[in-house]
């Protein structure tokens, strides 16, 4: 039933081999899939399989399905994201609850963890081992957990029962810091693991619906909540917070309007990015208050990433074709290019 | 196995050929018991199917429908949630009615066909194109008519079935029916439950997690206070319990259990040429969806709705009239949707005519009053003239609608209802030829359906899934069927019939097919009996269907048989039994026709036929 989109993978893949093995750079590639950016796309919700697609770093050569192309099998449904270490890529199924292993540049497949995973979100590499956060049933506030992979046999060795709702997953030295944006209800906590003991050491009281985070170069956290929604019938306001890695202490919170709720806190050198209402708003880390003018309007991503001065973002459509990865210039904001990529694109990562 | 569509015509004109001889109709325009669906819709299309189809059903009306109709059918592995797909609309774009009265379900706006088991009615018809003017909301791509029939002045008759075959699946449909004068009841059981542990083709898995066990509850009632009074009484009730399928790529551990009880209380009076009726109903719908059966949580939805309904017609000679008030009052509750309560008060009024013998018109208006939306205003008009006795010519044009659901517009939770939402609308026209003589019929139907405002799910600009009026699409497409009878002597009689059917659903925006729309879909049966001995062909082709709107990834067609060999074991005192061995999936095909959803292997079932 795929069998076009294989061919037309394979036809790229192949002439993308072509082209790399022609420029002999004084790096050489450490395979097919180094130097670029790659997409992790969803898939279609209830039925089929996610995909991931690789974008060449020159931006001139797109290849679609490639974990497809190279070991010609599915990843499974609802590929929420990936997370790598040096050598590897785990990539998150959430619906075929699977971690897929692949070498990060040839996509060669490793393993296959399909036990002690239920309802997994995202991956994180600390301290020589994996952390994977889970909701479990996305309505049970009581069964949520990191499970702890052990890298060496590629297998689930122990769980952390975590609070309600565990979504993004971070690391500073020994502290793994998990939001919990709150599974189909909502939260507002993050948890402080220690990877050394991987016991929950704190939990630190954030704003409702952290749903992503990122520390500076000062060893600060900073934690974008989203509010509550107002279909709970219970609208809160988003906030912007700096936590002290030190303390665990909020020592910082800069708050948003009660209607506003932004997403996609991204860090490019002491800059911050967030997205709200179709806008890319940014401030410095040692700026006091929230920047009150867009840097750039109209655009809807489903997921977005800054890098180097360039902003990714995805369009994910009508969630049922193709969607698109967006590269823009975040100084002359024009665009850098269009690529078509796999079905909802919700994570963008460079290899 | 992979057919072509030229080798599948070539293999169905051999049949035709070969049976035109003389001939019959499997599936005919009937006048039907129903009294609108036959009075007020002369110039629609209307099949109804055949005692023998429903009898020979094995399973639900997926099943029944799919090698009997023109529907295409999305199921998420046999058995489980089945959405139809008519005239290339959506699951919420078709409307089951059971006795005359919509019962589409309010939570989701559909009905899922698989919790209906056809031996628990007497009479399916299936009316194509537009019927909002007289059954609602979701009468737009057709309709499905399931009656019950009264049978008074009649002996106790009794039908036992039985059955048994792969994968431990098991059914049992016990119906009795009595009649007296002023009397009549009907009551019927129906059971059907499997482990469905089918093999998946191709791969070494199997189906891990799609038993079920269904069960239904009939009973009808009629007395005749008078020769001017009539009550009726109907009642259903459904029970399904299913473990839900994985996908290839996705196991599961989900269960979904489901209710529908249905009571609907009648009172007729007939005086001259003035028919008026009185009725109230019913219905009430509770799902609970267990993620984990291993675990006690689980959502669930309900809704219950009261209808009242005035019904005043008048017969004159060469017309009618008929007026209807109806009232109804839903309450609708779940894990996601607190408390939504609805009023609806509907006014229709229907006319017929029949200026000439040959010629015959008709007339339908509406209009809808509803405390949380605004509904338009719509109407039917069509007409049937008699060329000659054996052939006819059909037109009709309506306006429909589908309203929003109180999932639509009251879901909280992990997204969000939208209150603003409007009905969906759509125009549509139709012409229709039909020749039939004895023995035989033809026919070929054309259609083309415009919609605007389609709810669809999508999220806004902070990321919350919430319904919006933004899709607009338009069908057009040709139903055609040849079906023939024919009685060699009487030991000896065929039946056959083919049907063929081209759609194309196009999303305007995109110029883009909709997805699970096949452009072709073909049926073919045929029937041959010699004394106690008869074999039974069912077959399909379905055409490719796109998964996604960009109609970059498909499910390639696939051809299906069936094949049935019956043997009437004994006929004494007026009783008699049937042994029926049927191979389901002849071929043992590897088809899907929801991505990733694989169906069954080739299986064998047994059935039991007594009647006494």
């Amino acid at each position: 039933m795929k069998i076009k989109n294989v061919v037309l993978a394979l036809a790229l893949g192949f002439l993308f081999t072509a082209c790399n093995k022609e420029d002999d750079d004084a790096m050489a590639p450490m395979g097919t899939y180094d130097n670029g950016i790659l997409v992790s796309n969803e898939g279609p919700f209830s039925n089929g399989t996610g995909t991931v697609s690789f974008i060449s770093e020159d931006l001139t050569t797109i290849e679609n399905s490639i974990f497809n192309a190279v070991n010609n099998a599915d990843l499974g449904n609802v590929v929420q994201s990936m997370g790598f270490t040096d050598e590897y890529a785990y990539i998150v199924a959430n619906v075929s609850n699977t971690l897929t292993i692949v070498d990060r540049y040839s996509f060669e497949s490793q393993a296959i963890i399909s036990q002690g995973l239920n309802n997994p979100r995202y991956f994180l590499y600390a301290n020589g081992k994996g952390y994977v956060t889970n909701w479990g049933d996305p309505n049970d506030v009581t069964d949520d957990f990191v499970a702890i992979i052990n890298l060496e046999t590629n297998s689930v060795s122990g769980t952390i029962p975590v609070d309600f709702g565990p979504e993004k997953i971070i690391v500073h030295d020994n502290n793994i810091y998990v939001a919990h944006q709150g599974g189909y209800g909502q939260n507002n906590s993050i948890s402080v693991i220690d990877s050394q003991t991987n016991e929950v050491v704190t939990t630190i009281l954030v704003a409702d619906v952290p749903n992503s985070m990122q520390v500076d170069s000062n060893g600060n956290l900073w934690v974008l909540c989203g509010g509550k929604p107002s279909y709970t019938q219970d609208e809160t306001a988003g906030a912007l917070l700096k936590i002290n890695t030190g303390s665990n202490i909020v020592e910082k919170t800069l708050a948003f309007d009660t209607t506003e709720h932004p997403n996609f806190l991204e860090l490019d050198g002491s800059k911050l990015y967030y997205f709200l209402n179709g806008g890319i708003y940014s401030l410095d880390t040692s700026d006091t208050g929230l920047p009150s003018q867009s840097d750039m309007q109209d655009l809807n991503f489903y997921t977005m990433v800054v890098d180097d001065g360039k902003l990714y973002g995805t369009d994910a459509k009508d969630f049922a074709s193709n969607g698109s990865l967006i590269i823009y210039d975040l100084d002359s904001k024009e665009q850098l290019g269009t690529f078509n990529v796999g079905i909802i694109p919700g994570g963008i990562y460079f290899n | 196995m992979k057919t072509s569509l030229l080798s599948l015509l070539v293999f169905y004109g051999v049949h035709s050929a070969m049976a035109q001889q003389d001939p019959i109709i499997e599936l005919k325009e009937v006048i039907v018991s129903d009294s609108r669906l036959e009075r007020f819709s002369n110039g629609v299309k209307v099949d109804t199917l055949k005692d023998s189809v429903l009898q020979r059903t094995d399973g639900s009306l997926t099943k029944t429908l799919l090698f009997n109709s023109n529907i295409y059918f999305k199921e998420n592995g046999y058995g489980m949630v089945s959405s139809p797909s008519f005239r290339g609309t959506g699951a919420s774009q078709t409307a089951v009615i059971w006795n005359g009265i919509n019962v589409n379900s309010q939570l989701n706006g559909q009905v899922d066909f698989n919790t209906i088991l056809p031996q628990s009615v007497d009479k399916i018809s299936v009316r194509s194109g537009g019927g909002s003017t007289q059954y609602g909301t979701g009468a737009v791509g057709g309709s499905i008519h399931l009656e019950n029939t009264l049978d008074f002045n009649s002996e106790w008759k009794n039908r036992l079935q039985l059955g048994y075959g792969s994968f431990s699946t098991r059914n049992l449909t016990y119906k009795t029916k009595v009649g007296t004068e002023k009397t009549a009841l009907g009551l019927g059981i129906g059971h059907i439950a499997s482990d469905n542990d089918y093999k998946y083709l191709g791969t070494s898995n199997k189906n891990e997690n799609g038993s079920f066990s269904n069960s239904s509850f009939d009973m009808n009632f009629g007395v005749l206070l008078s020769s001017s009074h009539l009550l009726k009484l109907y009642h259903t009730t459904f029970l399904g319990d299913r473990d839900l399928s994985g996908t290839l790529t996705a196991p599961s551990n989900s269960n979904y259990q489901d209710i529908n009880s249905r009571s609907l209380f009648e009172w007729v009076n007939f005086k001259n040429n003035k028919v008026q009726r009185v009725k109230a109903a019913y219905l009430y719908e509770r799902y609970k969806f267990f993620q984990n059966k291993d675990s006690d949580q689980f959502t669930y939805g309900k809704a219950e709705s009261f209808i009242v309904n005035y019904d005043l017609k008048y017969e004159f000679k060469n017309a009618a009239i008929n007026g209807i008030l109806d009232f109804n009052t839903i309450k609708g509750q779940g894990t996601s949707i607190q408390q939504a309560n609805r009023n609806l008060f509907a006014t229709t009024i229907l006319f017929t005519h029949n200026p000439a013998k040959s010629l015959n018109y008709g007339i339908n208006l509406r209009k809808d009053w509803v405390n949380d939306y605004v509904s338009p205003f719509v109407f039917a008009i069509d007409g049937k003239y008699d060329v000659s006795s054996t052939y006819a010519i059909t037109i009709n044009t309506s306006k429909n609608f589908r309203i929003p659901t109180f999932n639509d517009l009251y879901w909280e939770g992990s997204a969000s209802g939208n209150s603003d939402l409007k009905p969906e609308t759509s125009v549509q026209g139709e012409l229709g030829q039909i020749y039939a003589k004895k023995g035989f019929s033809t026919q070929l139907h054309l259609f083309y359906i415009s919609s605007k405002d389609l709810i669809q799910w999508l999220p806004d600009n902070s990321g919350i899934w919430s319904p919006v009026n933004v899709q607009s699409v338009y069908q057009y497409g040709l139903e055609s069927r040849i079906a023939l009878k024919h009685k060699f002597d009487n030991d000896n009689n065929i039946e056959s019939q083919i049907s063929y059917a081209f759609t194309r659903a196009i999303e305007k925006e995109s110029s883009k097919q909709l997805i699970y729309v096949p452009k072709h879909k073909v049926t073919h049966s045929l029937a041959y009996h010699y004394r106690k001995w008869g074999v039974v062909w069912q077959s399909l082709f379905n055409g490719k269907v796109y998964t996604t709107s960009d109609n970059l990834q498909e499910l390639e067609g696939y051809f299906l048989a069936n094949c049935l060999l019956e043997y009437d074991m004994a006929k004494i005192l007026g009783s008699s039994l049937k042994t029926t061995i049927r191979i389901n999936n002849l071929f043992n095909t590897n088809y899907q026709n929801v991505a990733f959803r694989p169906m069954p292997n080739r299986n064998i079932q047994l059935q039991l036929n007594f009647k006494f």
